[in-house]
């Protein structure tokens, strides 16, 4: 597949692709689609896109149906929207790690889909390289959406009446197919554009207010004594706070080989009891271990590695880690201060920073500056329009 | 408000003033005080609405018939069963005011399956699926039936946008047709913020007022319960709330603090008291909802359920007709527990046997003297291997022992989990 680059800085005058979208809208009277906001993308580099697959309103506005329509999976239950919930940071709050169909475990963290467009692999474990095909694998999943085949929701989706005519309407006549319900969904993911932070404005925008004196200190620290950006990048013109690679911090290392003799449950606000593990097993499905990205590269080196996730809205996308098991960006910033859990393949990247609390504060507080501007008008917008409750 | 709304309201408001001058209190001790027909001799039937198990029999949600009539050639046995197709986490269910169907709920799937139990209870005939909770209302998860005049009023557990524990309440009529919607009461009503969630209803038509519990949303019900207590987010999410509303303008009136996630209420069945009890399921607590002198109501933490550091889980409560007494089953520890509630400030735990490895719903007769005891609490908390017993088990009680009459093994009969317990008679003939 080939790939467009889209710049929405250096585009012509006159030429714009916001431009080209707002009359492109202008044709569709009663669907406004989220073309991706010139402004929200300040700080990202240009989006690529597919040349397959180029952004229309009407793709756009079907793909947002899809993804929110619970009606993909056999019982009804489940849509892309249960796990990626708009209001939770396009990832869910509630859970640390997801649940599916049924009720049944999932193993890993929901991730946000705020700026997905600009991932380079897909998953935690990166098995997926684009958007249009990614969105196969939760849909296939026996522990998440349950669809038994490809062919069951398209079949499901050609007989819902309320999709007449709107795939035709987005691909030129065409009707519902595989490919083409990858590429409605890709094409609203790509449109969940969340830059323009106060970061971004601070540091690409020319605004040198947009970031108080605690939050520049974090970002120097950030960048220099803490190390967050050996692997959270950020570059010149512009920032992913992702190098796109694969890391083992320790954590998926210790699930696997620290199970504690007793669990601690909140059981209500500050109470508390202790379930020792034999009595857990009783009430407890069989665990299924976690080796990361060496599921998919069989490299030992890779053994509990997870991807780099991008730092932005990182303050809207609790909680944290691949397996969710942090509550706060204080408690991630104290376990990267500790160097992570050592392990025999833990990144050379890690080591303790030594940091001061005063540091710790200020790091936080840098993190927070990252939250795009435009993310409330993409959760206003997501809901706008009910869709297959 | 548009004008179909106001006349909907309109309606709902004078069917509730018309429920007022006819209601007698409960049924075989749980239901609705609007529920018609009660039973108060011996009960033909036992209907268990029954969670179907992947690779078990036709692994469907089932209705079971068991003949129930020491009497009968078929006492003790599963008398009819039908199934709904798939697996919907059946849950609970309610009779229609006339006692003539049970609405029967799915707190996955949302579906809400009517039986025709009035005709000929032995065989319960399927009549109609409502499948537009979700649709009319956004909330997914319908837990409690709860009779109105002509309609039902459905408790749910959670919502179709994000799966959490924010729900409401909506009323069909009893045909089917969607009526009207409440949320449960978020921000502060009185000096306690409402959270939201929903679990139980219990209303006091004398007094007007409506009582509502919280528990918890799609995530955590239909998480393994072994993945859930080691989910620190997920553990912040259960109810820690009750609601008292005005009935007759279905509007919340007071919040109460009651953490742990209160679950089942019962009002007390003497028309002399002025009380309902419920159990906290987290923090294994009996609290009493009583009235404040101040002309509204209040909340009172009165009684421990074993010990709370080993999470016994409090599941379901069955109070006798005269409100002296109190069943309580814990599911983790798999007793069925007893609570002498002549002083309802302080109950007193005077009973305890092991029922069985784990234990859920508990239902006695109108006249106490038989309890009817299931075990499935929830497919992904119900426990595994061989503590995953499935039964209905039946006791005779006599004030001191309960002592088994019968027992039927789920898993043996391929069945499924056995869970909500409904009694019918034949033709009506013994209420």
């Amino acid at each position: 597949m080939t790939s467009a680059r889209w710049s929405w800085r250096r585009m012509p005058a006159g030429v714009s692709v916001v431009v080209v979208l707002a009359a492109l809208l202008a044709l569709v009277a009663c669907e406004r689609a989220a073309a991706p906001d010139h402004s929200a993308a300040l700080g990202l580099p240009p989006l690529a896109v597919p040349a397959d697959n180029p952004l229309t309103p009407a793709k756009v506005a079907l793909g947002r149906k899809l993804f929110f329509d619970r009606r993909l999976s056999p019982n009804r239950t489940m849509s892309c929207a249960m796990c990626h919930v708009p209001e939770q940071g396009f990832t869910a709050h509630e859970l640390a790690t997801s649940v599916g169909i049924q009720g049944r475990s999932v193993r890993r963290n929901a991730p946000s889909v705020l700026n997905v467009a600009w991932q380079k692999r897909l998953f935690h474990d990166g098995r997926e390289i684009t958007l249009e095909d990614q969105i196969w694998g939760p849909l296939l999943s026996a522990n998440e959406m349950g669809n038994p085949s490809m062919g069951y929701v398209v079949e499901r989706v050609r007989g819902i009446e309320d999709y007449a005519g709107l795939f035709e309407a987005a691909f030129g006549g065409e009707g519902a197919s595989a490919g083409r319900i990858g590429a409605a969904i890709a094409s609203y993911e790509r449109t969940l554009t969340a830059g323009d932070s106060r970061f971004d404005r601070w540091r690409y925008g020319g605004e040198r207010s947009a970031l108080t004196a605690l939050e520049q200190r974090g970002f120097k620290l950030f960048s220099g004594k803490a190390r967050c950006v050996s692997c959270h990048s950020v570059g010149e013109r512009d920032a992913l706070f992702t190098d796109h690679g694969f890391h083992n911090t320790g954590i998926g290392w210790a699930r696997t080989y620290l199970t504690p003799e007793r669990t601690r449950v909140e059981l209500a606000p500050g109470v508390y009891a202790e379930i020792d593990r034999r009595t857990l097993a009783t009430f407890s499905e069989p665990s299924v271990r976690d080796l990361g990205r060496y599921e998919i590269t069989l490299d030992p080196r890779d053994r509990w590695a997870y991807k780099t996730p991008s730092l932005r809205n990182v303050a809207l996308t609790a909680p944290y880690m691949h397996d969710g098991s942090f509550a706060t960006l204080e408690s991630v910033i104290e376990f990267y201060d500790r160097g992570g859990i050592d392990n025999p393949d833990k990144s050379a990247l890690l080591a303790p920073l030594g940091l001061t609390g005063e540091e710790r504060a200020a790091l936080a507080a840098f993190l927070r500056t990252l939250t795009g501007s435009a993310v409330a008008a993409l959760v206003e917008e997501a809901r706008r329009t009910p869709s297959g409750r | 408000m548009s004008n179909p709304q106001r006349i909907r309201r309109r309606t709902i408001a004078a069917a509730l003033a018309a429920a007022f001058a006819g209601a007698a209190f409960a049924d075989e001790t749980c239901n609705s005080p609007y529920t018609a027909r009660l039973i108060k001799g011996q009960e033909d039937y036992v209907h268990v609405w029954t969670l179907g198990v992947e690779g078990v029999g036709d692994g469907s949600d089932k209705l079971v018939t068991i003949d129930a009539n020491p009497k009968s050639k078929g006492y003790g046995k599963v008398v009819h069963s039908h199934s709904v197709g798939g697996r919907g986490e059946a849950h609970h269910m309610g009779f229609t005011d006339d006692r003539k169907h049970l609405w029967a709920g799915g707190l996955d799937d949302s579906k809400i399956h009517i039986f025709d139990v009035g005709t000929d209870p032995a065989k319960p005939k399927f009549v109609k699926t409502i499948a537009d909770l979700a649709k009319q209302t956004g909330f997914v998860g319908p837990h409690t039936f709860y009779a109105m005049p002509g309609r039902m009023l459905i408790q749910s557990l959670s919502n179709a946008k994000d799966h959490g524990g924010k729900t409401g309440m909506a009323i069909y009529n009893n045909k089917g047709a969607f009526v009207a919607k409440y949320d449960m009461p978020e921000g502060e009503v009185g000096v306690v913020k409402g959270d939201g969630y929903g679990y139980d209803i219990a209303i006091n038509p004398r007094k007007n007022v409506m009582l509502t519990s919280s528990f918890a949303g799609w995530n955590n019900y239909m998480m393994d319960m072994g993945k859930m207590v080691k989910d620190g987010e997920a553990m912040k999410r259960f109810g820690a709330t009750m609601a008292a509303w005005d009935l007759k303008a279905m509007k919340p009136k007071q919040i109460f603090s009651v953490p742990g996630s209160p679950l089942e209420i019962r009002w007390s069945l003497n028309p002399k008291d002025k009380w309902a009890i419920t159990a906290t399921a987290l923090t294994s607590k009996l609290w009493l909802i009583k009235p404040d002198g101040k002309g509204g109501w209040q909340a009172k933490d009165v009684a421990t359920i074993g010990d709370p550091s080993k999470i016994p889980l409090p599941v379901d409560i069955s109070i006798s007709a005269d409100g002296k007494g109190l069943w309580v089953n814990t599911f983790m520890d798999g007793l069925t527990r007893y609570f002498d509630l002549s002083n309802p400030e302080a109950p007193k735990e005077t009973y305890t046997k092991k029922t069985g490895k784990q234990v859920n719903m508990v239902s006695q007769s109108w006249d106490g003297k038989r309890v009817y005891i299931t075990s499935s609490l929830l497919a992904n908390w119900d426990k595994k291997g061989d503590d995953n017993e499935q039964f209905l088990r039946a006791f005779h009680w006599d004030g001191k022992e309960l002592k088994p009459a019968f027992e039927v093994d789920f898993n043996k009969e391929k069945l499924g989990r056995a869970h909500h317990m409904k009694f019918s008679a034949k033709g009506g003939k013994k209420t």
